[in-house]
């Protein structure tokens, strides 16, 4: 450690400037594991926490019914809540980098919407494809129509030379025309479809099982890397898109590969759970808030958030109500709001 | 010669809208200050910025050995800085981390202890250290363009494409600024091209003025060859060049021309 000795009061007071950040990253991540730990040990036959633990590390110690409650229920749903969480909100961080729109998230292009028109056509139509059942195709539906309408977005876009701009007012166009095509698919639907696409629309955990949560698992793992090795020319973005072309960053197809990032998350996220989009909107801002835009700590900060606020939501879908499984995409917003309020005034007063 | 900067037959534009035409500028010799001046719309930033890359260009831009029109913009941006004529947008950054990113994108194969210690270093020489960890929505226009400044320089590059960078600047950083680049360029040997609106600035720190007027050339001299009767083609009015008790010459403007009498008005480049 020779470069500690010779360094200038700047690299120290940097340093320590670091230092803060990872610190902050590290609370979160604990803070992601205890609300992980108390979402599983949630649930309405009671499991204290200590239970949990007891079987995640040893999954013999348990009777059998409560394995099974553990590790068929518990678990899927309280995995599925941190990785379609830290896919959205890493969807929206990015989303609102490139767009250069702090109001942007990954519904912004219309994503959600089309997710929903897919995965009520399913229900509609009742699609079934090689003997596959709803329980595959409303996913598959969701997903493919989210990405269609992505692939749309981006056909267009690129004509028109994927400014920021052009995106969004495309985006917005698309929310319209998916919602019409919504209306349509609910207007001539039968009683029992309809509650079915209201509750898929809801968002909701239950459904999860581990496969679910291994694909949704995968495509952040694959999406993840990716975002990490642009973080460089992201943080520069911040400091303004002609600056960023200065430095030799090709932004418009920067633009355009993380509009193809955004939409793989935020499909599979949307296809398995519904509509959360909340997270994708709050994650980001509470990782702002807290660690700045340098987009080494910005973008793991923003998936960490919306984990923790997802799985928060997880835990408050299940207790708000005694003996009521809540939607999760109606509470996500209730938890989220005071939280989001919460930094947003202890930052003014720190200022 | 093989160092230093030349371009010949340079044209530029945006669209097909033609901008720049025929550009041709001698050598100009490593360590050279030169001034871009000419009335609004004259060319100056579509020449910074063709010379950047970040507007269509054709014709001749040697740099040392280069030719710069035909290198990729990863390639290009390891030889060039550019400052747009923009601030850097208000955001959450901490000016550290903008500069740094300027430097980490670009060049994304020098180590990081390396890249911090160039970092520094800018800082270091532009006297922006109590400002760095400092958030560039908290910054005020001025400090903002010393950090674009800063993410331009970062990269030490052969050719400083400097638009307008004294225009948010006041009297004291003005000067600091230019003496900053002035010694960069005298120490390093790097070309700065400078848009400039302050033509006694100009006068006082470069070594070459290229007057720009309709999307043309129409001087390309030491700064001791501007004198009245190129002010009224430049910029349409009764001016005049005096030196100054201390020997610098001072440019005055004394009475704007009518429409009529001035055939070079703005908007003529296209």
């Amino acid at each position: 450690m020779t470069e500690t000795m010779t360094a200038t009061p700047l690299a120290r007071r940097y340093r320590r400037f670091v230092f803060r950040r990872v610190i902050v990253l590290a609370l979160l991540a604990a803070g992601l594991v205890l609300s992980f730990l108390a979402d599983a040990a949630t649930g309405p036959s009671a499991l204290p926490v200590a239970a949990v633990l007891h079987g995640l590390l040893d999954p013999g110690s348990l009777d059998r019914s409560t394995s099974v409650i553990l590790w068929s229920i518990r678990l899927p749903a309280a995995a599925m809540a941190v990785v379609v969480g830290a896919c959205l909100a890493l969807a929206g961080a990015e989303m609102q980098t490139v767009l250069h729109n702090p109001l942007a998230s990954p519904f912004t292009l219309g994503l959600s919407n089309a997710a929903t028109f897919g995965a009520s056509l399913a229900i509609v139509l009742e699609l079934s494809v090689l003997g596959l059942g709803p329980s595959v195709m409303v996913p598959a539906s969701a997903f493919a129509c989210a990405m269609a309408a992505t692939l749309v977005i981006q056909g267009l876009a690129r004509t028109q030379g994927a400014g920021p701009d052009t995106v969004v007012l495309f985006g917005i166009a698309m929310v319209f025309v998916m919602n019409a095509l919504l209306w349509l698919v609910q207007y001539v639907a039968s009683a029992d479809a309809l509650q079915q696409i209201v509750f898929w629309t809801m968002g909701s955990l239950a459904r999860a099982t581990w496969e679910k949560v291994g694909i949704v698992a995968l495509v952040l793992a694959v999406c993840l890397p990716l975002s990490l090795r642009d973080v460089w020319a992201l943080t520069a973005l911040r400091g303004g898109e002609e600056h960023a072309r200065s430095f030799g960053i090709p932004v418009r197809r920067l633009r355009l590969l993380v509009l193809l990032r955004v939409s793989l998350l935020a499909g599979a996220a949307v296809a398995f759970v519904g509509t959360v989009g909340f997270i994708g909107l709050v994650g980001p801002h509470i990782a702002r808030l807290a660690l700045g835009e340098d987009h080494r700590f910005f973008l793991p900060g923003a998936a960490l958030a919306g984990a923790l606020v997802l799985s928060l939501a997880s835990i408050a879908a299940k207790s708000l109500v005694p003996g009521l499984l809540l939607p999760v995409g109606i509470v996500t917003a209730l938890v989220g709001v005071p939280l989001f309020m919460a930094l947003i005034l202890s930052q003014r007063r720190g200022t | 010669m093989t160092g230093g900067l030349t371009l010949g037959g340079l044209t530029a534009g945006y669209g097909r809208r033609r901008v720049l035409e025929g550009i041709d500028a001698g050598p100009i010799p490593p360590g050279s200050l030169v001034a871009l001046i000419g009335c609004n719309g004259a060319g100056k930033s579509t020449l910074l910025k063709a010379l950047a890359g970040l507007v269509a260009a054709a014709g001749a831009a040697a740099l040392d050995s280069y030719d710069l029109l035909a290198m990729t913009p990863a390639r290009r941006v390891r030889l060039t800085g550019y400052l747009p004529q923009t601030l850097p947008q208000g955001s959450v950054l901490v000016a550290y981390e903008a500069v740094t990113s300027a430097l980490r994108a670009a060049r994304p194969d020098l180590p990081a202890a390396e890249a911090e210690r160039r970092v520094q270093a800018v800082f270091d020489r532009l006297g922006l250290e109590p400002l760095a960890l400092r958030r560039l929505t908290e910054l005020s226009g001025g400090q903002r363009q010393r950090i674009g400044l800063a993410q331009a320089m970062v990269r030490r590059p052969r050719l400083l494409l400097l638009d307008e960078p004294t225009s948010a600047l006041d009297l004291r950083w003005q000067l600091n600024v230019l003496e900053s680049v002035r010694s960069l360029a005298d120490r390093d040997g790097c070309i700065a091209l400078l848009a400039m609106h302050d033509i006694n600035l100009a006068l006082r720190f470069c070594d070459r003025t290229l007057v720009l007027g309709g999307g043309r050339l129409l001087a390309d001299g030491p700064p001791a060859a501007l004198d009245g009767a190129l002010l009224r083609r430049a910029f349409g009015i009764d001016g005049r060049v005096e030196t100054c008790s201390r020997g610098y010459r001072i440019a005055l403007a004394d009475r704007a021309l009518d429409e009529g009498a001035w055939p070079d008005t703005e908007g003529n480049a296209s």
